[in-house]
């Protein structure tokens, strides 16, 4: 008969025992490593919000795992209530004015749960709240210096520390850019009520008023050209009558040569030396008028010229905070372009579950 | 009118079929109720079913485990580290061998070598008059034949997925050493940390459902059989078709009924 066949009685109860050895063996060690035989102190706790936080998501106190949350509930204030445990082996640790805290990256890096030790001597009993950092209690003792923070020494939770207010710097940036853009915009448009919009309001009018200017300017001019042909005209018939009274000097000096007949034709009333001298001021007035008109004119164009000179450094102030504007805005869209944590985009991240939380959720126990 | 009076006599004829193996089922399982009541000689019946069903397939699912499990080893080791997740590799392991495959290529192997044994023997027997010949003499087949061979097959498929994760997570872990060698205590802590009782429950529960319907669809398709000795390798090519068939639909039942 052959071997197996002889002894298949013991074959197959060696090969059924081995298996169960191994199973009980499976068993034990799976216990052992997920402490069912360890006693486990609970106490209870509170956040504001479970986003990060989940059954079974691990305590940490300096990167070892010191308990697990075991039940979060929503409350009737809408706050989480918590039921976590603390294995055995750092009870210790659980001392009065202990706090949770919480640490979730707003950029998906997943999140952390710290214990973080009081400084009390008394261990807290089982069952006893443990307030969380974010909340008013877990503040004042944060505050009060009575828990032991450790400084966040690792460079992801640096990062995940460092990152929000960076967020919230870039975003205060950007907006201020986009404000001071808008504001420029608004100036150079003429609709800002600022300072920058005021003066480039003004300038704005002057060059609008500028064009009107130039056409007083010009039309004072003509007027002037027209009054100054008129008196060059005048002028040339008064050195035409000059020539006549320097002819008629002439002859009278002649005449006075001949005192027979000088005094008759000084004292003649219908004379020329009287009809040019009894004209009732009529050529002063007209020379002082044309005078008058051209002195306003030269005073109208050295105010515009004042007028100009007083806007050129705002205007080249404007220029100038424009300009740094720019500078600006070029260095803070540098920055941006050339931050690691948003070069190249932000990629869509897939959120997927956690195989091994899963998996636990559809567990027998 | 024909083709609808066709559909209603095959769908008549399935459903007599259906309720004539749910009847079988029942028998085969109340027997089984009394099988260990009873000094019969099935209980020699019974360890040679599973000398031949689970420890002659031992070395056959050895092999099959080791090779799945240094496979997901070697891949894991090298493939999740670039993506920052090294430690998912003992999940995927244990979801791999023991949540999955270690029963249903158990299932597989114990389909192909004895369940197309058993349709073909308990076939060659009807056609020999074997079964009229228990029957005259007192003896109930079901008793005799089919209970040891059905509680042989279970067996054999719970003992060899224990095995199977044995081989599969610890066997593996030694071919793993030539590759990326790892301290054993740090790759058992790892593993039984997330091994739990759950997963293997699910892979016992699977291997119990599948070890019932290998070993209830090769009786049965063995006793199907009536006459002739060429219906005996159709019975054995149905019953590997039918066992392959409610296993797959059977392991997504159970699985969704694991993770609903």
């Amino acid at each position: 008969m052959k071997f197996k066949i002889k002894f298949a009685d013991q074959i197959v109860g060696l090969f059924i025992i081995v298996a169960l050895a191994f199973f009980v063996v499976i068993v034990v060690l799976i216990g052992a490593n997920q402490r069912w035989f360890a006693k486990d102190y609970r106490f209870v706790t509170s956040f504001q919000s479970a986003a990060g936080a989940a059954p079974g998501t691990s305590i940490l106190m300096k990167g070892f795992t010191i308990g697990k949350i075991d039940k979060l509930t929503l409350n009737a204030d809408n706050g989480v209530d918590a039921e976590f445990h603390i294995y055995d082996d750092y009870y210790d640790k659980v001392r009065e004015y202990s706090i949770l805290e919480l640490t979730v990256s707003p950029i998906g890096l997943g999140s952390q749960l710290l214990f973080h030790p009081g400084t009390g001597e008394a261990l807290l009993e089982e069952g006893a709240f443990v307030p969380t950092a974010d909340s008013i209690q877990g503040q004042s003792l944060i505050d009060q210096e009575l828990v032991l923070i450790p400084p966040k020494d690792d460079t992801i939770t640096r990062l995940l520390a460092n990152v929000n207010p960076l967020l919230e710097n870039t975003s205060k940036t950007i907006v201020t850019v986009n404000r001071t853009l808008t504001e420029v915009n608004r100036a150079l448009a003429g609709q800002s009520s600022g300072p920058l919009g005021d003066i480039v309001g003004d300038v704005s009018a002057a060059a609008a008023a500028l064009p009107g200017t130039m056409a007083g300017v010009e039309g004072i001019v003509d007027d002037v050209e027209g009054r100054v042909a008129a008196l060059l005209d005048q002028a040339g018939s008064l050195l035409a009558e000059l020539e006549l009274i320097a002819g008629n000097l002439e002859a009278t000096t002649a005449a006075v040569r001949d005192p027979t007949g000088l005094v008759t034709t000084l004292l003649d009333p219908s004379g020329s030396i009287k009809t040019f001298l009894d004209d009732d001021d009529a050529l002063y007035k007209k020379v002082m008028s044309i005078i008058g008109e051209a002195d306003k004119a030269v005073r109208s164009l050295q105010g515009i010229v004042t007028g100009l000179n007083g806007e050129m450094p705002k205007i080249a102030g404007l220029l100038n905070e424009t300009k740094t504007a720019i500078k600006q805005a070029q260095d803070v869209l540098e920055g941006v372009k050339n931050n690691p944590l948003i070069r190249g985009g932000v990629t869509e991240r897939v959120e997927q579950e956690s195989l091994y939380g899963a998996m636990r959720e559809g567990s027998f126990e | 009118m024909a083709i609808i009076a066709a559909i209603g006599r095959a769908a008549r004829t399935k459903a007599s079929g259906l309720l004539y193996g749910l009847g079988f089922f029942y028998n085969v399982l109340k027997e089984t109720g009394r099988f260990f009541r009873r000094k019969q000689v099935g209980y020699k019946v019974l360890i040679m079913q599973i000398l031949f069903t689970g420890y002659e397939a031992l070395a056959i699912n050895a092999v099959m485990a080791i090779a799945i499990g240094a496979a997901i080893n070697v891949i894991g080791s090298s493939l999740l580290p670039q993506f920052g997740q090294s430690q998912l590799m003992y999940s995927i392991l244990i979801v791999v061998i023991t949540r999955e495959l270690g029963p249903l290529l158990t299932a597989f192997v114990i389909t192909a070598r004895s369940g197309t044994a058993i349709a073909t023997q308990l076939g060659t027997m009807v056609v020999n008059h074997e079964i009229e010949a228990y029957i005259a003499v007192g003896l109930n087949p079901i008793s005799y034949l089919v209970v040891p061979r059905f509680i042989g097959v279970v067996v054999s498929m719970l003992v060899l997925t224990v095995y199977f994760n044995i081989f599969g997570l610890l066997g593996s872990f030694i071919v793993v050493q030539a590759v990326n060698p790892t301290p054993i205590g740090e790759y058992l802590g790892a593993l039984m940390s997330t091994l739990t009782l759950a997963d293997v429950f699910s892979g016992l529960t699977k291997a119990l459902v599948f070890g019932v319907i290998v070993s209830v669809v090769s009786t049965f398709q063995g006793f199907a059989v009536n006459r002739a000795s060429t219906e005996i390798p159709v019975a054995g090519i149905k019953a590997v078709g039918s066992s392959f068939i409610l296993i797959i639909v059977a392991d997504v039942l159970v699985t969704l009924v694991q993770y609903a």
